[in-house]
């Protein structure tokens, strides 16, 4: 187990309670968990993802990851519209592991509403969150 | 340690602890269940299928179970198909892991630790398997893990084999994994063992590897507070 301090959290997404993130580019939001929450899982041997379409409500369920013989659940950092899945999870779900932030990325969402990330936390408020 | 209840259950239907189950870990999620709750339960013969599945594990046919008034229930939990019945301790951790005290893959292993030391206190040396979960025998499977993290809250958990009838593993690939061979504590014991005293070893294991300090409750007493807070809730 790392500490927090060995984790990495970019500057550039937001962060939900639930360690999801959530990135602006474009006109659209990229979806991942993060460091904290790959760290905690171990291992990731399985992504679940929802169908290209789906529209999705903040705080939703929109798939799980599994580690050996543990399912999390994950939920919509961001209200909207699923137009893109990483399909590249399904053969390397350590991909979410060792680079949450990049090829680890799950969704790509057309949001829905003027300010998708009002309810999330930048680095600094996550981080403090973390470190309770 | 933190403090949690301990609810030991006699024989229950399947789906009616998962309801239960799941209407605990959303109680407790909201602050509504005020601590941890770990359920110690057996069930009637019924197959569940993992998150992903397994059903192509299933070496019988559904109508050959159903005549035999067998369930295959399809659950949120990690895992691949299992079996339930009569002489296998269960139990259900439903905790939550946001207080940072577990990681989930470290839960896990305490999950298998439980088993392999309450197998311990009737002189049998089990095994954890980081590759296969679970409590192993020289090969043998004793017992199973598998969970569910909901917004942090851990549920599903164990299972052991204590004196169980075997014969519907042979009707699967336990966890998915082919000629997989599954015994039971009384099996590898060679002496007859008293469900009771598996219950009370297994509670003990359980508080002292999760650190929690297990109060006894009764149904009753978790059921009017689930039930009192929804109709909190309706009435708002």
């Amino acid at each position: 187990m790392k500490e927090i301090d060995e984790l990495k959290f970019p500057e550039d997404v937001y962060y939900s309670k639930d360690h999801e993130w959530a990135r602006k580019e474009g006109d659209l939001v990229t979806v991942g968990i993060s460091d904290y929450a790959q760290d905690q899982l171990g291992d990731i041997v399985f992504v679940e993802l929802p169908e290209k379409g789906s529209k999705l409500k903040q705080g939703e369920e929109f798939g799980s990851v599994e580690s050996v013989k543990a399912v999390s659940e994950l939920f919509m950092p961001v209200a909207g519209e699923v137009v893109d899945i990483n399909g590249g999870l399904e053969d390397s779900p350590e991909l979410v592991n060792n680079e949450p932030y990049d090829g680890g990325w799950m969704l790509k969402v057309k949001p829905a509403g003027a300010d998708p990330f009002g309810k999330l936390m930048d680095r600094g408020a996550y981080l403090a969150m973390l470190k309770g | 340690m933190h403090p949690a209840f301990l609810l030991d259950l006699p024989l229950t239907p399947y789906g009616e602890a998962l309801d239960l189950q799941r209407a605990a870990v959303a109680a407790r999620k909201e602050g509504r269940l005020a601590c941890d709750l770990i359920i110690l339960i057996e069930h009637p013969p019924v197959f569940t299928l993992g998150r992903r599945g397994g059903r192509e594990n299933l070496l019988v046919s559904e109508s050959e179970l159903n005549a035999r008034g067998i369930e295959v229930i399809p659950v949120e939990r990690g895992g691949d198909i299992t079996y339930h019945g009569p002489g296998q301790l269960v139990a259900y951790p439903l905790v939550d892991l946001n207080r940072g005290d577990f990681r989930v893959v470290a839960f896990v292993e305490a999950l298998e630790q439980a088993m392999v030391r309450t197998a311990a206190r009737w002189g049998v040396a089990a095994a954890g398997d980081a590759a296969n979960r679970g409590a192993w025998v020289q090969g043998r499977k004793l017992g199973s893990v598998g969970i569910t993290v909901r917004r942090g809250v851990s549920f599903h958990g164990l299972a052991l084999n204590v004196t169980t009838d075997l014969t519907p593993f042979t009707w699967i690939n336990p966890c998915g994994i082919q000629s997989c061979r599954m015994t039971t504590l009384a099996a590898e014991a060679q002496q007859q063992i008293d469900m009771a005293a598996v219950r009370t070893e297994m509670a003990g294991q359980i508080g002292t590897l999760l650190r929690l300090d297990l109060q006894p409750v009764s149904l009753e007493h978790i059921r009017a507070a689930l039930e009192t807070n929804r109709q909190t809730e309706n009435a708002q």
